[in-house]
């Protein structure tokens, strides 16, 4: 059981926190502090207050409020005592601490020439929890290879938030790099991938180097704007896999563009609950319309599990999942 | 002849709590100086190096003479992760346990202990300013020390052997 995480809050709270059942806190996939709110954590099961006695309660007001002395001590913590080191992290709005936990940040922010310098009077703080899950990629990993020409498709997973789009980028990217997936007959041999994580999110890197398993042969451009990241490690690194998080923006969708052309497979993810979405997005629609993803990945997560559609270049579904695991139509392989 | 032992010790440590003294008066402002530059190492350290406090404090304990070393390095032990505590803990907790070996007085360690509150927490603008105050209220508190040490290091070492002396009158 890995509670690293824990040891980034304040004492107050990571007693009251160890109070909890450990079955609810290996499960736990955030903790909410805001100075002078109700102390809130989330899990599969949906949000919950924490009391002064650690039990777990829906009512807000008998929950523990988190005071200025924990928001300062939490600062301190996650800062290593520095804070003046982290004003680009201050600037995105997020720290990333040992583990690859990203704590997320808020408070009064302090403009220049228009644009965030950095927030100051910091009093809300999400710790998302990080977890790697080995194996959450199996069930999918097999649509996205193309067997004939054995190369990974270009692809394109979609979700809403908290539906595990990163948690799936690492799994893949962990099995693409070591190889040796698929039957035993067609595994492939690992290859070269390169992940620009612009919020350190997918590798969870510290001072560049990741914190979570992703394969042996995989590159990191550590918190690095996507289209430029993208664009570099084509040029410097040669990877064959490349693999981003959360594009959206019209730069992001030129770099895929280029990264296709250069004939580099391209991993994507994006916020939506459906191909159908991203029609109203002009960047995505673009990439839709001119089908170069081979792949959609549609995730949905509840409490029971994960579920999954896996839809081709024209958007039909080839296979659906839900979340109890069954299975509906066939959907071949090739 | 045993008189002559007791005259001869009470005077040499009269002497000697004498020169103590006037070696604290001459400590005091070297001390005090030691302490702006190693802010102002810490400022370089903060604004340019963008090295974490403890690193910093370490540093600037490399760099020091005792007794200041001392002060600096437990600061930098204080905040390793194990101990749990605030930077601001630490280096309070630094200048309690050492403040007593240093020649300097309790003004001096007010100044670092309302530094203390800031280091750390707030942006490097903000960080410099705070140093600059307190490296200037240092400066203040060096000159006035110059000042004492000119009034009262050579008063001092003869006051000693005057005492011991006065003593001795007294007791034979």
């Amino acid at each position: 059981m890995n509670l690293s995480w824990l040891e980034w809050l304040p004492e107050t709270i990571k007693s009251l926190l160890l109070q909890i059942s450990p079955d609810i806190l290996i499960q736990m996939e955030e903790v909410r502090i805001r100075e002078g709110r109700p102390l809130e954590i989330n899990g599969p099961e949906g949000h919950r207050f924490v009391t002064l006695q650690g039990t777990l309660t829906l009512d807000a007001k008998t929950a523990y409020f988190p005071k200025r002395d924990d928001s300062r001590r939490m600062l301190d913590l996650i800062s290593n005592h520095s804070l003046y080191t982290m004003e680009e992290e201050l600037r995105k709005g997020f720290v990333t601490v040992p583990g690859g936990h990203r704590v997320g940040l808020a408070g009064r922010t302090v403009l220049s020439g228009g644009h965030v310098e950095l927030i100051r009077d910091i009093s809300g703080f999400n710790m998302r929890i990080a977890r790697e899950i080995r194996g959450v990629a199996d069930p999918i990993l097999p649509y996205l290879i193309d067997l004939r020409a054995r190369r990974i498709r270009h692809t394109l997973i979609l979700s809403p938030p908290q539906h595990g789009k990163t948690t799936l980028m690492r799994d893949l990217a962990r099995q693409i790099s070591s190889g040796g997936y698929g039957q035993s007959e067609m595994s492939l041999q690992g290859i070269k991938v390169g992940i620009v994580d612009e919020r350190s999110e997918i590798a969870g890197s510290l001072r560049g180097v990741p914190s979570f398993d992703v394969g042996p042969r995989t590159d990191v451009m550590d918190a690095c704007p996507k289209a430029e990241g993208m664009m570099m490690m084509i040029r410097s690194m040669s990877p064959e896999v490349l693999m981003v998080d959360e594009i959206g923006r019209m730069e992001d969708a030129n770099a895929v563009t280029e990264g296709l052309h250069a004939g580099i497979t391209v991993i994507a993810t994006a916020h939506g609950a459906g191909t159908d979405e991203l029609k109203q997005r002009p960047a995505l629609a673009l990439l839709l319309e001119n089908q170069m993803f081979e792949r959609y990945v549609v995730l949905n997560r509840t409490s029971q599990g994960l579920g999954f559609r896996i839809l081709d270049q024209q958007q039909r579904t080839l296979q659906l999942r839900d979340t109890q695991g069954r299975v509906q139509g066939g959907g071949s392989l090739v | 002849m045993f008189k002559m032992i007791g005259i001869i010790l009470i005077l040499l440590s009269g002497t000697l709590a004498g020169f103590h003294k006037a070696r604290q008066f001459a400590a005091r402002p070297r001390q005090i100086r030691e302490m702006i530059l190693a802010l102002q190492r810490l400022e370089t350290e903060i604004t340019y190096g963008l090295t974490p406090l403890p690193d910093a404090m370490a540093k600037m304990a490399e760099q020091a003479k005792e007794p200041l070393r001392t002060v600096w390095s437990s600061a930098s032990r204080w905040m390793s992760p194990l101990m749990r505590l605030s930077a601001q803990e630490s280096i309070q907790r630094a200048l309690n346990d050492n403040w007593k070996r240093t020649a300097m007085r309790s003004s001096e360690k007010e100044i670092l202990h309302q530094l203390s509150y800031t280091l750390g927490t707030s942006d490097r603008q903000d960080q410099i300013k705070h140093i600059a105050l307190a490296a200037q209220q240092l400066k203040h508190e060096e000159a006035s020390a110059r000042e004492d040490q000119i009034k009262y290091e050579k008063i001092s070492k003869s006051l000693g052997l005057l005492i011991g002396a006065l003593i001795v009158i007294l007791i034979f």
